[in-house]
């Protein structure tokens, strides 16, 4: 048996409306393993996002986690019921071992604290034990993520918004986290700065060994940053492979329409 | 009557403190005409901060550059009579970003369609308005029962953007000035939008400039694309031109730095992050010009 860092299994999300409950997943299975990159692929509305809040804990009412089990195996820990646990057991497990780059991260730093005490912030609530590191931490992070050092001092509407995806990127895996899920990490950025995040994201698993699940609707991304890919259609897994099985060799009708209909832009990268 | 859009040597300067000289040079020296006939759709592509939504400003006469001139069929827009301003305006007509912005919240999205309708006097009676209103809706591919009497918040981001759209169905103007319009919606909404575009091309001979930062949509688009980078249009030509054989460094970068779907196909090397900070948007466009980026 392989090394799961997450097991999710038989998980149902269904969001409760005036119109009656809508499925946003449905009886889905997927293993994360240790140190791997795991790709996410899926439409708009496919329940993407809505798998990555549930299992981060995240989901706000109407929606509801109707059935299923996600089980996390933190190194060195025993094994957790992800939608068990509750309080401040949350709470620790919280950027500590799970850790989230939000869609939309631009907005997810605070505007009136520098960059510094952003790190500190989370690196203190969640490993007090950690404080006398703290300040050789930050430039050693910072430059994880091809920052300077003297980004630390700056506030957040000093930064493009690449470099406020970086920062954002270096603060989630201050802490060593077992599992991080990203969200969208490159949309809304320039093609430049994707290829930078991407190439950040990659350093990061090299670097520190943490497990990513990356999930975009690019399915670009996926082919030049993931170990494996699950594609999602509807709620639904419809297929699970390594990348190159998954693009060469599509098993699921929905894979191969999705993989036909991505425009080819430009000249072939050789 | 059929015209000519033209920028000739357009510069905008802007005031910044802190900068060497005091101001930020955001458009520098930019040609370009844009021809009615025949329609055409004509990208002008670039980054963040490259200054493509000053253009678009210039084109729309909203601000007025600092040197050079926008001409509308041989006359600068600035020095036009009201008459012929009021025929420029109503000639050439933008849609903006952003689907939530353009609206005011208070007042049903109908307000936007009736004040064209009053404005340029395109009818003489309530009821002949609303035939016009409504084939214009559907010509956007809009249920007028489902949209009209609405407040924006009630309709998605994709209708609000259609609705603009449909406005400038109603106006039948020669040149359509869009800036971003589908950078806020989703893929399969942006693809209705492009291909009402393309209508509107076809069906009506309007021409579009098309600024994005996107280059699957200029893709998409087809038609006549520039590239623009710190102010400067770096190169010009047909889509399939352009995005085949890239003859500038910079169009060059942008498209190696699309992620092609193709796991046997990475990268093999690394972006050089300092060189793409350099162009980000957090740099005035005048800051010296970094070495081409190493790839």
């Amino acid at each position: 048996m392989s090394d799961s860092v997450l097991e999710v299994k038989g998980l149902d999300v269904t969001y409760s409306t005036n119109r009656g409950d809508v499925k946003a997943v449905r009886g889905l299975d997927l293993d994360v393993r240790r140190g791997e990159i795991l790709g996410i692929a899926g439409e708009s509305g496919s329940g993407k996002s809505t798998l990555a809040v549930a299992l981060l804990r995240l989901l706000k009412p109407p929606g509801k986690v109707t059935g299923g089990s996600v089980t996390f195996y933190p190194g060195g820990r025993s094994p957790i019921d992800l939608l068990k646990v509750d309080g401040e057991e949350l709470r620790v497990l919280r950027w500590s071992a799970l850790s989230y780059l939000p869609q939309g991260s631009m907005s997810s730093l605070n505007p009136v604290m520098r960059v510094r005490d952003q790190f500190k912030d989370v690196i203190l609530e969640h490993a007090p034990g950690r404080r006398g590191e703290v300040d050789t931490m930050i430039p050693r992070l910072l430059g994880e993520v091809g920052l300077e050092p003297r980004v630390a001092s700056m506030y957040p509407h000093e930064l493009s918004g690449g470099m406020k995806q970086r920062v954002l990127m270096a603060i989630a895996v201050a802490l060593e986290p077992d599992l991080m899920i990203a969200d969208e990490p490159t949309t809304a950025l320039d093609v430049t700065i994707q290829r930078v995040i991407l190439q950040s994201l990659g350093d990061l698993r090299r670097d520190f060994g943490v497990t990513l699940m990356v999930i975009s609707h690019d399915m670009g991304v996926h082919a030049q940053l993931a170990d494996r890919v699950a594609v999602m259609y509807e709620g639904r897994l419809v297929e699970v492979g390594d990348v190159r099985q998954v693009f060469k060799d599509p098993r699921d009708p929905y894979t191969r329409q999705l993989i036909e209909s991505i425009p080819r832009v430009g000249r072939r990268a050789s | 009557m059929k015209s000519e859009l033209e920028l000739r040597g357009v510069q905008q300067r802007f005031h910044a403190r802190g900068v060497e000289g005091g101001y930020i040079t955001a458009v520098d020296d930019v040609s370009f005409t844009l021809a009615a006939e025949p329609p055409q759709v004509v990208s002008l592509v670039g980054q963040s901060g490259s200054g493509k939504s000053t253009i678009a400003r210039n084109v729309l006469g909203l601000q007025k550059p600092t040197e050079g001139s926008v001409l509308y069929g041989g006359k600068d827009i600035f020095k036009l009579s009201r008459a012929e301003y009021d025929e420029y305006r109503r000639d050439v007509q933008p849609v903006f970003q952003d689907p939530y912005a353009i609206f005011n919240p208070f007042y049903r999205v109908d307000r936007v369609l009736w004040k064209a309708v009053k404005k340029f006097g395109l009818t003489s009676s309530r009821s002949k308005g609303l035939e016009l209103i409504e084939e214009s809706l559907r010509a956007v591919r809009l249920e007028p029962e489902n949209v009209l009497g609405r407040y924006p918040h009630q309709l998605s981001g994709g209708q609000r953007q259609r609705i603009m759209l449909a406005r400038v169905h109603m106006l039948r103007p020669s040149f359509i000035i869009a800036d971003e319009p589908v950078s806020m919606l989703d893929a399969q909404v942006r693809k209705h939008f492009l291909d009402i575009l393309l209508d509107f091309q076809r069906e009506h001979g309007m021409t579009t400039l098309f600024i994005t930062h996107d280059l699957s949509t200029v893709y998409y688009l087809g038609g006549e694309v520039m590239v623009i980078t710190k102010g400067t249009i770096v190169e010009r030509g047909p889509v399939s031109t352009v995005m085949h054989e890239p003859s500038h460094p910079y169009t060059q970068l942008l498209l190696d730095s699309i992620p092609q779907p193709d796991p046997d196909n990475r990268w093999s090397t690394r972006i050089n992050v300092d060189a793409v900070e350099e162009l980000d948007d957090s740099t005035p466009a005048d800051a010296p010009k970094p070495e081409a980026p190493i790839l």
